[in-house]
């Protein structure tokens, strides 16, 4: 019995020290980084913890688009211009935007040439340059590397690099998300031997590992599941950050998140609910919101071959608009947090030009619209009907908790006009899946389709979706278009406005899509949706962007 | 002895290789990893399709089942993306120890569960050591004192722990033990992750950082182990080699410790045999709350993203373990009562 216990305790005791090592397995970490998570950090270190609902996939620019992964870009990487807290771009590794003034855009548009600065560096001394530029752009559209996205890198034909400073992008055509180039780029002096070698970055361990990098902070240490560690980079290029390290552990639970923001576990976190707001607030976390382009809205589907017939006369889906009480619930169940956006592009007051208002709750006004279309209930059933046809249609959305709400108001109110609404939940990778793989809002049956989105490349307004040529099928299996619109009056514009370089000629040409839209009916407006960030009242000198949101890390500090 | 253990494991190869195809053929269908690749926006159709072709999802569910199973480091494969195969592929297949690398990360699945399994490990067998003291405490007690004030309460008690859900006594605890504690001016408990970052990852930092995820995961199981042991420490304490060790004078702990417990041990491994393997998997619940870098966040977080190839490598270990625990617990059946022969 005494050996079992003995037994026992020793095992319990090298399992806690195997796990305080690292539990058996190496995390990812940098060489030559101070100390590691198995050290304890001097006392007088001024450490900061940010809580993250999702791990990154990886760090490196080209293997994610994920958000959690972008937004540790400004800790250790660099992006060519940066976003303030207007999201208004400011130049970083440039000395200059380039304008048609400053000649940084040619007068065709198709070459845009960037000035860089002479005193930027990797993190290893070594100088970025504009060769670091076009092998990012290179290994972006490789098709030997299995990169998340190739836009907008794919709008480039060519790169030319005149000299170590210069770099200039030659297009085929004018492209007006050029902005959107360059949001982190990769050390070439590391890679360019990697990709040699192997022919493709794909296992380059830079991309879990990124020793070099050129933000405030160096990549430390990644522990898979559980943390990730940012210490100062003491060769940065600017001015030095204030804080000494930066710790990110993952809780996905947002419950646990807000539990451990309380107990003061965290200094930081993102992706808020609205419900934790006023526990969070009563324990004096700091909550800022930040508009990211996002808004939660309703994608109406219009389409002669699939739609509820009724949802083809813009009268109906005005009366739908009409029927649904977004501004109270955006007050019950949003806190009053967030309004009701009338536009797609609500966080872009420039291209919201002039602003587009959302249909007022009116549900006699609705009831009319309806009655003019001839849908009404000639057989007494409680639902309108027209031609033997009955008025009920598919609302499709992922699982997530408060869009099931708004789905049960929805309902209730829109029965009360006379309108059947069902209610259809997918989990997001089901929810979101391509035409080819039956993904259910290509499926044709969800009338009215429910989710968060933004601008393709915010703050930049372009949007593709709607395109007639993104119309699915069978031999255009991967078209974006699941509502099946094709008006081609809008694909015009739509076209049109992704050619233009002038910002003015540019928001004329949003502000027609934008009154369409509206007009319409193709979108309605449900929420609001900037990022919405906790924030512990001892750090100083917080900003966010809703582009590059740690645009101001360095000068961040603890009180 | 090892003839039969032989012969176990033989048989546990198809038994394997069916459940392999009947999990691929489930998660053929349970979504598509490239809808969500395209971070909080919807991936665009050029990505869909390149990637599509890139990791190989365009191949019917038979092809993508052999590459799994087999590799496909003997064929071409369209490495490009341009619809023409082009290369050999890199994989060697699961039956030569290649369990593929996850469509999400790209990272080897082996190093993906070789980073979780030692964490998962920790917390699962703290919490099966701490459920297995308490419930035997608890259940001979109980038996010993049938009916008495005492196991009343503690069958109250009992009950009313085994009907909370976890998730329920995870977000109690970590309130009560961390919140409201620091609150009060209590020493209090972290409430999340391994280790606090201003301290390090120290065995102390990690001991006290399981506290809590233990406690929870351990009230559910005690409870139920412990009403299951009672009721057979109440059977075998009725039969009559209990009766005649007694009346030969043996002390009380030999008697309920050896000639009791032993006996009422048969079923109890049964039970613990069953819910050994299933510890490789992690608690998903209480690892997700708790932000334990677990098997079970591993899963979750995988199959939410419909990555067949993390969720597959997770799936058939566990697999693998029924089938091996399935024979330890009858090797240690034998060991427990003689009377039981392996033929």
């Amino acid at each position: 019995m005494k050996r079992l216990k003995s037994v026992l305790f020793l095992t319990v005791a090298a399992m806690l020290v195997l796990s305080a090592c690292g539990g058996g397995s190496a995390a990812t970490s940098a060489p030559d980084q101070p100390g590691s998570a198995t050290e304890a950090p001097a006392a007088e270190k001024k450490v900061v913890t940010f809580s993250w609902t999702q791990e990154f996939t990886s760090l490196s620019p080209l293997y994610s688009s994920g958000w959690f992964t972008g937004v540790t870009q400004q800790f250790w990487n660099c992006w060519a211009w940066n976003y303030d807290e207007n999201n208004e771009p400011y130049p970083y590794l440039v000395t200059e935007m380039p304008s048609f003034e400053n000649g940084g855009i040619s007068e065709d548009g198709l070459t845009i040439t960037l000035h860089l600065r002479d005193d930027i560096k990797w993190s290893d001394n070594e100088p970025i340059t504009s060769e670091d530029f076009r092998f990012s752009w290179a290994m972006n559209i490789d098709p030997k590397n299995i990169v998340n996205s190739t836009y907008p890198e794919d709008l480039v034909t060519s790169v030319d690099t005149p000299d170590a400073q210069t770099v200039v992008l030659n297009f085929d055509a004018p492209s007006a998300a050029w902005q959107n180039l360059f949001t982190g780029i990769v050390p070439a002096h590391i890679l360019q031997p990697v990709y040699d070698a192997e022919g493709t970055l794909d296992n380059a361990e830079w991309n879990n590992n990124p020793a070099v990098g050129c933000g405030p902070y160096n990549f430390a240490e990644w522990e898979s599941g559980s943390f990730a560690r940012f210490v100062r980079n003491d060769n940065y290029f600017d001015a030095p950050a204030k804080i000494d390290e930066i710790f990110i552990r993952f809780v996905p639970d947002d419950t646990a998140q807000t539990t451990a923001l309380v107990a003061g576990d965290a200094d930081l976190g993102a992706f808020i609910p609205y419900s934790e707001v006023p526990k969070l607030q009563e324990a004096g976390v700091i909550i800022l919101t930040q508009p990211s382009g996002y808004n939660e809205g309703i994608f109406l589907q219009v389409s002669e071959d699939f739609s509820h017939p009724a949802m083809l006369d813009v009268n109906v889906r005005k009366a739908v608009a009409m029927s649904i009480d977004f501004d109270s619930f955006n007050q019950d169940v949003n806190l009053g947090l967030v309004k009701t956006p009338g536009s797609f592009w609500d966080a872009l007051p420039y291209y919201n030009n002039p602003p587009v208002e959302p249909y007022a709750f009116d549900p006699e006004g609705a009831k009319a619209l309806l009655d003019a279309a001839g849908w009404v209930d000639s057989n007494g059933d409680g639902s309108r009907d027209k031609d033997g046809v009955e008025f009920v249609i598919q609302h499709g959305a992922t699982t997530r908790e408060v869009r099931q709400e708004l789905q049960a108001v929805a309902q209730q109110q829109l029965g009360e006009v006379g309108i059947k609404l069902e209610i259809l939940n997918f989990d997001a990778d089901l929810f979101f899946g391509g035409y080819a793989d039956g993904g259910p809002t290509y499926s044709g049956e969800l009338d009215l389709q429910e989710w968060s989105d933004a601008p393709s490349g915010f703050p930049d307004p372009d949007i593709y979706y709607w395109l007639c040529s993104e119309v699915p099928s069978d031999e255009n299996p991967s078209g974006a278009n699941s509502f099946y619109i094709c008006d081609e009056e809008l694909d015009a514009l739509i076209q049109e406005q992704a050619a233009q370089l002038d910002p003015v000629e540019r928001q004329k040409t949003v502000s027609k899509i934008n009154q369409i839209f509206h007009d319409k009916v193709y979108w309605i407006g449900v929420w609001q949706d900037p990022d919405v960030w906790a924030v512990n009242s001892r750090l100083t000198g917080v900003k966010f962007s809703g582009v590059s949101p740690f645009f101001n890390i360095a000068e961040w500090d603890i009180k | 002895m090892v003839r039969y253990i032989v012969k176990r494991l033989v048989q546990g190869i198809p038994l394997l290789l069916v459940i392999s195809i009947t999990l691929f053929l489930l998660m053929m269908n349970i979504g598509d990893p490239i809808a969500t690749m395209g971070g909080r926006t919807i991936t665009r159709p050029e990505d869909r399709e390149r990637l599509t072709r890139q990791l190989g999802l365009d191949k019917p569910i038979a092809i993508q089942y052999l590459y799994w199973l087999a590799g496909n480091d003997w064929t071409k494969v369209d490495s490009d993306a341009d619809g023409i195969p082009d290369k050999n592929g890199t994989r060697h297949g699961i039956l030569r120890g290649d369990f593929g690398t996850s469509l999400v990360t790209r990272k080897p699945v082996t190093e993906l569960i070789g980073e979780r399994i030692p964490n998962t490990l920790l917390l699962m067998l703290a919490s099966e050591v701490v459920t297995i003291f308490f419930a035997l405490l608890f259940g001979i007690y109980s038996a010993l004192r049938q009916y008495s004030v005492m196991d009343n309460i503690m069958t109250a008690l009992l009950f009313i722990a085994y009907s909370m859900p976890i998730f329920f006594v995870s977000l109690m605890s970590m309130y009560i033990f961390a919140v409201l504690f620091k609150k009060w001016g209590l020493p209090y408990l972290p409430t999340v992750g391994m280790f606090d970052p201003q301290v390090g990852k120290t065995p102390w930092q990690v001991f006290i950082h399981m506290i809590l995820p233990v406690f929870s995961l351990s009230v559910t199981y005690f409870a139920a182990y412990s009403r299951y042991i009672r009721s057979t420490m109440l059977e075998v304490l009725s039969q009559d080699y209990v009766r005649t060790a007694r009346s030969k004078g043996l002390p009380r702990h030999q008697v309920v410790y050896i000639h009791a417990l032993k006996n009422a041990a048969l079923p109890i491994v049964t039970v613990i045999g069953l819910d050994l393997p299933f510890l490789l998997g992690g608690a998903v619940v209480t690892e997700r709350i708790f932000a334990w870098p677990g098997m079970g966040r591993l899963f979750l977080d995988h199959v939410s993203r419909a990555d067949l190839s993390v969720v597959m490598g997770i799936l058939m270990l566990v697999a693998t373990a029924v089938v091996v625990f399935q024979i330890i617990t009858d090797i240690i059946y034998a060991w427990l009562d003689p009377r039981i022969r392996f033929d």
